[in-house]
């Protein structure tokens, strides 16, 4: 895979760690982890973002970290799943990716 | 008052966006403010909000108001495409977000 991608797919990754923190985290190195987390996500976005297309990586991160985050709420929070509201979370990243996808080959055509 | 949090959380994230917009533009001390000052906020704001709500459905509104808002803000201030797949993908954030506090 393409160095890019991968920082893509890391920082997907550990923007569900982040996610997780700003609900779960309660010690002090915790709350430094997600900071860490937070940052992490940023570069590593920032980074892929400088040589592929914005809003395709974008749309790739807001997906791995929705989809990552609600599983992992399920998985290792014991959230119950429910239905509908999983439908209406993926309905809104359909509409986020959409919308970045669009962004992006509307500003290939402009150039 | 959950709900009222993750509104003003997207909204930070907005400013957010529009400080890296103009740290691209202007390498001035106030973008770089501008920018760290709106994601802490924004950041605060969803973790508040996270206290009550489900984290999956926080973060995929903080997200959707985010891309909404960014998306807006190209559009008035950056004189982006308004065309109407763009406005349908708005229109389905927007619909899936009131959707999911309905159901919350």
């Amino acid at each position: 895979m393409n160095r890019n991608w991968l920082y893509v797919l890391i920082g997907g990754l550990v923007e569900v760690v982040w996610v997780s923190g700003l609900k779960h985290a309660s010690s002090w190195w915790e709350w430094l982890g997600t900071l860490l987390a937070i940052a992490a996500s940023f570069y590593l976005i920032i980074e892929a973002s400088k040589r592929l297309p914005v809003g395709t990586v974008y749309a790739v991160f807001t997906g791995l970290g929705t989809a990552g985050t609600v599983l992992a709420e399920m998985i290792f929070f014991h959230e119950p799943f429910a239905p509908l509201k999983v439908l209406l979370i993926a309905l809104l990243l359909c509409g986020v990716m959409g919308l970045k996808l669009i962004t992006d080959r509307q500003e290939e055509a402009e150039h | 008052m959950a709900w009222i949090f993750l509104v003003l959380a997207g909204c930070c994230e907005v400013l957010g966006v529009i400080g890296m917009n103009r740290i691209v533009r202007r390498r001035a001390f106030s973008s770089y403010l501008l920018m760290f000052g709106s994601f802490a906020g924004s950041f605060a704001l969803l973790s508040s909000a996270m206290g009550s709500l489900p984290m999956g459905t926080a973060y995929a509104v903080w997200t959707g108001i985010g891309t909404v808002g960014s998306a807006l803000v190209g559009m008035f201030l950056y004189g982006e495409s308004r065309s109407w797949p763009r406005m349908l993908c708005i229109a389905v954030i927007l619909a899936s977000a009131v959707g999911l506090k309905l159901i919350t």
